[in-house]
C-alpha cells in the first residue's frame, strides 16, 4: 500500500501533466486567424490565403509593428 | 413576419441609443486617462490607441500617433471591405501578437496584445472604456470615470 503523501504527489503530478497537455493543445490549435464581428452577433472568419484575409493580416502586422515590444514587466 | 419587422425596427432603435454616437468628441485629456486605465487593466497589452469619430487619434501609447491613425484606418478599411459591411469588432491573431479593434459610441479603439490574450475580456474592457469615454459625465466628479480602489 502506498503512503498517503505518495498518493497526493502522484495526483498533483497527473494534474500538472494534464494542464501541460492542455496548454500544448491550445497552442497548436490556435493558428493565426482573422475574425470579424458584425452587428447582431454575427461573426465571420477570413482565411489567411483569401484576399480579404491577406489584407487583414497585413494591416494587423503593421499595427503590431507600431505597438512594438512589450514594455511592462 | 415578426422577425422581418424586428429586423427593420431594431437598427433604428440602436441608432437612437446613447451608444450610437457621442454628443461631442471627447477631449484628448479624457482619452489619455481612459487609455491609461485600459493599459493598467490589461496585463497583456503592448500598445493601444483611441480614435475619434473622424478616425483622428485622441490618445495612443508610445510615439507616432500618425502611424496609429494610418494603420488603424487601414485595418478598418480592410475589415469593412471584407463583406462590404461595417464591422463592430475585429480580432486577428498572428504569430507575433494579437490585434483587437472595436467601434462603440462613435469612437474606436485598437489594441495590440501578447499572443493568447483573453479575447472576450479584452473586447469587454475596450467596449466599456469607449462607452465611459463617450459619456458626457466622464472625468467629472461623480461621473463615470473608472474608479480605482487603491
Amino acid at each position: 500500500m502506498q503512503k498517503p503523501h505518495r498518493v497526493l504527489l502522484d495526483r498533483v503530478s497527473v494534474y500538472a501533466d494534464e494542464a501541460a497537455a492542455f496548454m500544448r493543445r491550445r497552442r497548436v490549435a490556435r493558428r493565426p486567424f482573422a475574425r470579424l464581428y458584425y452587428p447582431h452577433g454575427r461573426s465571420a472568419d477570413h482565411a489567411q490565403d483569401s484576399r480579404s484575409g491577406a489584407e487583414l493580416f497585413v494591416a494587423a502586422g503593421r499595427l503590431i509593428e507600431v505597438a512594438g515590444k512589450r514594455e511592462k514587466g | 413576419m415578426i422577425q422581418e419587422a424586428r429586423a427593420r425596427v431594431t437598427p433604428g432603435i440602436f441608432a437612437d441609443m446613447a451608444d450610437a454616437a457621442p454628443a461631442a468628441a471627447p477631449d484628448k485629456e479624457s482619452a489619455e486617462a481612459a487609455l491609461a486605465f485600459l493599459t493598467e487593466m490589461s496585463p497583456d497589452l503592448r500598445g493601444a490607441a483611441i480614435l475619434g469619430p473622424e478616425g483622428e487619434v485622441l490618445a495612443a501609447t508610445g510615439e507616432g500617433p500618425e502611424r496609429w491613425r494610418e494603420d488603424a484606418a487601414a485595418l478598418f478599411a480592410a475589415a469593412d471591405g471584407a463583406e462590404d459591411v461595417p464591422v463592430e469588432q475585429v480580432h486577428i491573431a498572428t504569430e507575433q501578437g494579437e490585434v483587437f479593434a472595436i467601434r462603440n459610441a462613435g469612437l474606436a479603439a485598437v489594441t495590440v496584445t501578447e499572443r493568447f490574450a483573453l479575447a472576450s475580456l479584452m473586447l469587454f474592457d475596450m467596449r466599456s472604456t469607449l462607452r465611459q469615454l463617450a459619456s458626457p459625465n466622464f472625468g467629472t466628479p461623480g461621473g463615470t470615470e473608472p474608479r480605482r480602489d487603491d
